[in-house]
C-alpha cells in the first residue's frame, strides 16, 4: 500500500480492537458477523462496513458486480475497475489525476478516500471462497473475530445483489452446512440513502445481537417441547421477528430475508 | 508449540474457564493462520470439549470442531484423518440427555460435514467397521432428535439429511469438486463388504421425503421451509433421481398462503421470504436446466407467483415506482449532481478568435465537463427523449433568449470572416477506462458466469467501447442543414390513347376476382324474390351483379350530362363525344369484357347474359324516360350475344329457348337472326320450337315470333314442314293466303310436296 493509507491505516484498527475487548467483556463477548453486499463493494456496503465495525461487529464487504463501476465524466463513460486486483487507494489517485473538481464534486474522492482506510480494496462476492480464513486482514476494519471468513448474516443493499447472493449460494451447493441469514435492505445508490442506511445497519445488527446474546445467556438443558415462548426462542427463529420490528422502525427501506446456507 | 500449551492446560483442571477459552481461540487462531496444525489441534482440544466438560466448553468445541471439518483449506485425505478422530467425540456429544441447543446444532452441522467424509473412508477402507458404526450410530441419533428439536438443531439437522441424501444419490457428475460434495452413490461397488447401495439409495429416498414434507405440509414456518429450499438446490441439480419429487413438492407448495392472515409485521417478513426464496430456487433451476421438462409447468407456477405477489404487495410495489420513475425521468441521480446548478441563470459568452466548431457555436453551458460531452454517443430515440422532454419544460424566455445569443455569435462570426472549417478534436481518448485495459478481460474472469451478471457484462463492454463516430463538425453553419420545399415531380401527361390503355387495364381488373371466387350458392337457396339484395355476399353472383351495374350504370359521363341526372340511379349514356374521342367509354370497356367473358363459356353462363340484359334493359329505359337522348345499348348488346351463341350452337342446346325467353325485350331483328339456324337442317328444330315457346309464353311477342315462323316457311324449305305445323295451329290461314295469291303453280307444288 502507499503513504496515504500507512499514514491512516494504523490509527482506525489500533482503535477498534481497543472498543471490542471493551464491549466484548460488557457484552458477554459474544458478536455476530456480519458482511455487507452491494454491486460495487463501494458506496453502500462500504458505509455499512465503517458503521458496523465502528459498532464492534466482526464485518467484511463485498460486491455482486462484475466490475467496479464508478461514475465517470457521463453516464456513458463510467470510471470500471476490476474486482479483488484494485485497491480503493489506487483508484482514488487515478480519479484524482483525471479530474479533482468533478471527482471532489460528486463526491468520489470523498468516498474513496473513506474506502481506503477501511480496508485494501473492492472484492467480489462470486469470487470469495466462504471459510478461507481472513488472517490477511488485520489492517481492515472489522476483521477482528472475522478471522475464520463465515458470516452468521449476510445484509445486501440492493433486491438484485439480494438475488444474486442467494442465487450464488445456492450454485455453491452449500458445502460447508453453516446457516446464514441473507437480508435485503433496499437502498438507493448515492451517498445520502447509504448514510441513513448506515444507521439502520447498526440498529439491525444490534436487534438481532440482542436477540443471539439471549440466546447464548440461556444457560442449561434443551426442553425439545419446549419452543412456545418468545423469549426461549432460538435466534434463528427470531431473525424474522427482529426484522419486522426494525421494518417498522425504519419503513423506508423495504427488506428481504432468507436463511440459505454456506 | 501453541498446541502444545493447549494439550497441557487441557490436562490442568485447576484453570478457570475463561482461561482456557482464551487458550483455545488462541490455538484456533494458530490453525486459522496454518492449517497444518489442524490434526494436532483438533485431537488437542478433543479431552477437553468433551461431554462432560462445562457448558462454554462444549459449546466452543462443538463450533470449533463444525467449523474444522468444514474448512476448505484442508485437503480430502488431511479431513479424512480429522474426521475419523472426532467421531466419537462427536457422538457422545449428540448423545448427551437434554444437551444445549447450540451444542447440538453445531455438532449436527459437524455431522453434517464428517458424514460425506466418513462414507469416502469406508468405501476405500471397508476393513475400519468401526468407524462406519460411529458414524452409523450419529445418523441414527441425530434423525432421532430431529423431530421435536429446537428450531436451530432442526436446521442443522436438515442439512444433515441432505448430506445424506447427497451422498446416497446417483450423481450426474454435475456437482463441483469440492467440499465432499462429489461424493455419491457412483463411488460405492456393489459388492461393498459393509455397504449396501440399494439399501443407502432407499435411506436417501426416504429423508427426502421427510426432508420435502415441510413443503408438502403447506408450512409456513419461513426459516424451515426457506433452509430445505436452500439446500435442495443441489440435489435437483446433480442427483437425478430427487429432481422431480423435489420439484414436484416445491410446485405444489404454497407460498404465499400466509398472505390471507392478518399481516404483522412478522409475517409480512415471513410471506416475502417465502415467496422470494421459492422464485430464486426455481429460476436459478430453469437457467441451469432450461429443457427439463417440467420447465414450462416452473414457468407457469413463476408467472402465477410474480401475479399474485404483485396484488398482495402493491402499495409497496407502488411507492417504489414512483421513486424509480422519477429516477428515470431525471436522470440517475447519483450522477446528475455535478454541475445540476446555473442553468436558470444562463449567459452566453461572446465567441472568442479562432475557429470554432458547430458544436462550440452551439454550446451554452460553461461546464468544461459539459462541454466535453459527445451528443452524438446518445442513441437516436434517447436523444429524441431528451429533447422532447426538455423542449416541453423550457421556459420560452430562456429559449428566446438563447436563440438571440446564438444568433448573435453567428452574425460576429460572419462579420469577422473567420472561415476555414475548423477540425474539432473527436473525444476518442476515454481517459476514465483506457489505462485499465478492462477491455483485454474476458469472459473467464467470472468463475460462474449466469445471466444475471449478462446484462452487467455488457453494460461494461458498452462503456468500454469506444464512442461511435464523432459528428463531422461543419464550417458554414445553418446553410446545409436547411431543409427547402420539397415537390413531387408531376405526373407525366396523359394522352388518350394512354388514359384507355389505362382505364381498359382498371377494368380487366374487375373480372380478376371471379376467377378465384366460388360459385355462389344461390342455386340451392330459396329464391327470395323481389327482395332479395343485389350482391349481399362475396361470392362470384354478387360480383357479376357488380359488374354488370358497374358496365351499365357506371357514373363516367356524368359530368357531361348533370343536370339530367335523375336520383342515385345515373343514366346510362358513356358514349359521348369526349368518350368517343378517347375510343371506348369505361363502360363499354367493361361490357366488351362481359360479353368475352360470357362467351367463354355461354351454356353455363346464360343466366348472367340474361341479367345483364336485364339490366342493360333497364337502363334504356331510363334514359329514355329522362329524354336526354342517350345511347341505348340493349338492342346491340342482345344482338351481339344472340349472334355470338349462334355460331356455336347445336341441336341439344335448349338453352336458346330460356334465353329468349327470359331477357325482357324481343325484336324483330332479334328473332329474325334465328332464321340462319334453319339453313342448318339439325337446328331447325330447335329454332322453331324456341319460336313457339315465345308465341306460347310470351303473348306480346306472339305476333312478332309468328311472323318470323312465317318468314321462315317462307325463305326455308327444309323447315317448311315443321314451320307449317305450326303456322297452321297458330296461324290458321296463313300458308293458304302465301299459297294462293303466287298461283296454282305454286299451290300445286305445294301439293304436291304435302301429298309425296
Amino acid at each position: 500500500m502507499d503513504t496515504t493509507n500507512g499514514s491512516a491505516g494504523p490509527l482506525a484498527p489500533a482503535l477498534a480492537p481497543a472498543q471490542d475487548g471493551q464491549r466484548e467483556n460488557e457484552s458477554g463477548g459474544f458478536r455476530l458477523k456480519l458482511c455487507t453486499v452491494c454491486a460495487s463493494n463501494q458506496n453502500r456496503s462500504m458505509e455499512g462496513h465503517l458503521r458496523l465495525a465502528q459498532a464492534n461487529y466482526p464485518v467484511i464487504s463485498f460486491g455482486t458486480g462484475s466490475l467496479v463501476r464508478l461514475p465517470g465524466p457521463t453516464v456513458t463513460q463510467p470510471n470500471v475497475y476490476k474486482f479483488n486486483e484494485t485497491s480503493y487507494d489506487s483508484i482514488y489517485r487515478e480519479l484524482e489525476a483525471k479530474d479533482p473538481r468533478l471527482y471532489q464534486a460528486n463526491g468520489l474522492l470523498n468516498m474513496l478516500g473513506r474506502n481506503r482506510v477501511i480496508k485494501w480494496g473492492p472484492e467480489r462476492w462470486q469470487d470469495w471462497q466462504v471459510g478461507m480464513p481472513r488472517v490477511k486482514h488485520e489492517k481492515d476494519q472489522g476483521s477482528v473475530g472475522m478471522e475464520a471468513g463465515v458470516p452468521d448474516v449476510v445484509i445486501t443493499c440492493e433486491e438484485r445483489c439480494w438475488d444474486a447472493v442467494v442465487d450464488d449460494l445456492l450454485s455453491r451447493g452449500s458445502p460447508l452446512n453453516r446457516p446464514v441469514h441473507v437480508i435485503n435492505i433496499d437502498i438507493k445508490d448515492n451517498h445520502r440513502d447509504a448514510l441513513i442506511a448506515g444507521g439502520a445497519m447498526v440498529d439491525l445488527a444490534d436487534s438481532l445481537n440482542k436477540a443471539a446474546l439471549e440466546e447464548r445467556s440461556k444457560v442449561g438443558a434443551v426442553t425439545f417441547d419446549a419452543g412456545g415462548a418468545a423469549s426461549r426462542a432460538s435466534f434463528d427463529e427470531r431473525v424474522p421477528e427482529v426484522l419486522g420490528e426494525w421494518q417498522e422502525r425504519w419503513p423506508d427501506l423495504p427488506a428481504t430475508w432468507t436463511l440459505s446456507w454456506f | 508449540m501453541a498446541a502444545d500449551t493447549t494439550a497441557t492446560s487441557a490436562s490442568a483442571s485447576n484453570i478457570s474457564v475463561a482461561e482456557q477459552l482464551e487458550q483455545l481461540s488462541a490455538a484456533r487462531k494458530l490453525v486459522l493462520e496454518n492449517s497444518t496444525y489442524y490434526d494436532r489441534i483438533v485431537k488437542g482440544v478433543l479431552p477437553i470439549i468433551g461431554p462432560t466438560a462445562p457448558l462454554e466448553l462444549r459449546r466452543w468445541g462443538a463450533e470449533f470442531l463444525a467449523e474444522s471439518l468444514a474448512t476448505p483449506v484442508l485437503a480430502m485425505r488431511d479431513k479424512e484423518n480429522i474426521t475419523v478422530a472426532v467421531l466419537d467425540t462427536l457422538r457422545a456429544l449428540l448423545d448427551g440427555a437434554g444437551e444445549d441447543a447450540i451444542v447440538l446444532k453445531a455438532s449436527v452441522a459437524a455431522a453434517a460435514s464428517a458424514y460425506p467424509v466418513a462414507l469416502r473412508w469406508i468405501i476405500h477402507n471397508s476393513y475400519h467397521t468401526e468407524s462406519w458404526e460411529q458414524m452409523t450410530a450419529i445418523k441414527a441419533r441425530i434423525l432421532r432428535i430431529w423431530d421435536g428439536a429446537p428450531a436451530p438443531v432442526m436446521l442443522s439437522c436438515i442439512k444433515f439429511a441432505q448430506r445424506v441424501v447427497l451422498a446416497q444419490t446417483a450423481s450426474n457428475g454435475m456437482e463441483q469438486k469440492y467440499h465432499g460434495l462429489d461424493i455419491s452413490l457412483n463411488l460405492i461397488p456393489a459388492n461393498h463388504p459393509l455397504l449396501d447401495p440399494r439399501q443407502l439409495e432407499a435411506e436417501a429416498t426416504g429423508l427426502l421425503d421427510r426432508m420435502l414434507g415441510v413443503l408438502q405440509d403447506n408450512s409456513s414456518d419461513a426459516l424451515l421451509v426457506d433452509a430445505t429450499l436452500n439446500c435442495l438446490s443441489i440435489l435437483s441439480r446433480t442427483r437425478p433421481n430427487t429432481t422431480y419429487r423435489i420439484l414436484n413438492a416445491v410446485l405444489n407448495f404454497n407460498p404465499l398462503k400466509l398472505a390471507n392472515s392478518p399481516m404483522t409485521p412478522k409475517t409480512r417478513v415471513f410471506v416475502k421470504s417465502l415467496e422470494k426464496t421459492t422464485r430464486v430456487f426455481l429460476t436459478h433451476f430453469l437457467r441451469r436446466d432450461p429443457n427439463n421438462a417440467l420447465s414450462r409447468r416452473i414457468q407457469q407456477y413463476l408467472e402465477k407467483l410474480m401475479r399474485s405477489r404483485a396484488e398482495i404487495f402493491d402499495d409497496a410495489g407502488r411507492k417504489r415506482a414512483l421513486a424509480d420513475q422519477a429516477a428515470a425521468g431525471h436522470g440517475d441521480a447519483k450522477r446528475q449532481k455535478v454541475e445540476a446548478a446555473g442553468v436558470a441563470h444562463i449567459s452566453i459568452p461572446p465567441l472568442g478568435q479562432g475557429p470554432h466548431t458547430l458544436a462550440g457555436v452551439f454550446t451554452l453551458t460553461n461546464s468544461l465537463g459539459l462541454q466535453a460531452f459527445d451528443a452524438t454517443q446518445l442513441p437516436a430515440n434517447l436523444a429524441a427523449k431528451i429533447s422532447v422532454r426538455t423542449l416541453a419544460g423550457l421556459d420560452q424566455q430562456v429559449l428566446d433568449f438563447a436563440i438571440a445569443g446564438i444568433r448573435d455569435r453567428l452574425t460576429s462570426l460572419h462579420a469577422a470572416r473567420a472561415a476555414a472549417a475548423a477540425a474539432a478534436q473527436p473525444m476518442v481518448y476515454n481517459a476514465a477506462t483506457a489505462p485499465l485495459g478492462v477491455e483485454e478481460e474476458d469472459d473467464d474472469y467470472e468463475p460462474d458466469l449466469t445471466p444475471a451478471e449478462d446484462t452487467e457484462q455488457i453494460l461494461n463492454k458498452l462503456d468500454n467501447a469506444p464512442p461511435e463516430e464523432p459528428m463531422e463538425p461543419t464550417a458554414d453553419s445553418g446553410v446545409a442543414m436547411a431543409l427547402g420545399p420539397f415537390k413531387l415531380p408531376p405526373p407525366p401527361t396523359l394522352d388518350p390513347d394512354a388514359a384507355a390503355k389505362l382505364s381498359q387495364a382498371a377494368a380487366s381488373r374487375v373480372f380478376g376476382p371471379l376467377s378465384v371466387l366460388k360459385e355462389g350458392s344461390a342455386l340451392r337457396k330459396p329464391k327470395a324474390g323481389i327482395n332479395r339484395l343485389a350482391a349481399s355476399s362475396y361470392d362470384r353472383d354478387s360480383w357479376l351483379t357488380l359488374i354488370t351495374r358497374l358496365a351499365t350504370r357506371s357514373t363516367a359521363s356524368l359530368d357531361l350530362d348533370n343536370s339530367s341526372s335523375n336520383g342515385s340511379i345515373k343514366p346510362e349514356d358513356a358514349d359521348t363525344a369526349l368518350d368517343r374521342s378517347r375510343g371506348m367509354s369505361l363502360g363499354d370497356t367493361i361490357r366488351e369484357m362481359l360479353y368475352t367473358y360470357i362467351l367463354e363459356d355461354w351454356r353455363r353462363r346464360i343466366e348472367i347474359a340474361v341479367a345483364w340484359l336485364c339490366e342493360e334493359w333497364y337502363n334504356d329505359q331510363l334514359t329514355k324516360r329522362s329524354g336526354s337522348g342517350g345511347q341505348l345499348h340493349y338492342e346491340k348488346w342482345a344482338l351481339r350475344l344472340v349472334d355470338g351463341c349462334l355460331s356455336y350452337i347445336t341441336a341439344q342446346d335448349k338453352v336458346l329457348t330460356r334465353f329468349l325467353a327470359e331477357i325482357p325485350e324481343l325484336s324483330r331483328a332479334l328473332l329474325g337472326k334465328l332464321k340462319a339456324l334453319c339453313a342448318d337442317p339439325t337446328t331447325v328444330q330447335l329454332a322453331l320450337t324456341s319460336l313457339l315457346y315465345l308465341v306460347m309464353m310470351r303473348p306480346p311477342v306472339r305476333e312478332i315470333a309468328l311472323d318470323t315462323v312465317a318468314e321462315i316457311w317462307t325463305e326455308y324449305e327444309d323447315a317448311r314442314p315443321l314451320a307449317a305445323k305450326y303456322l297452321v295451329k297458330w296461324r290458321p290461314g296463313f300458308i293458304e293466303s302465301q299459297t294462293r295469291p303466287p298461283g296454282d303453280e305454286a299451290m300445286s307444288a305445294n301439293n304436291m310436296a304435302v301429298t309425296t
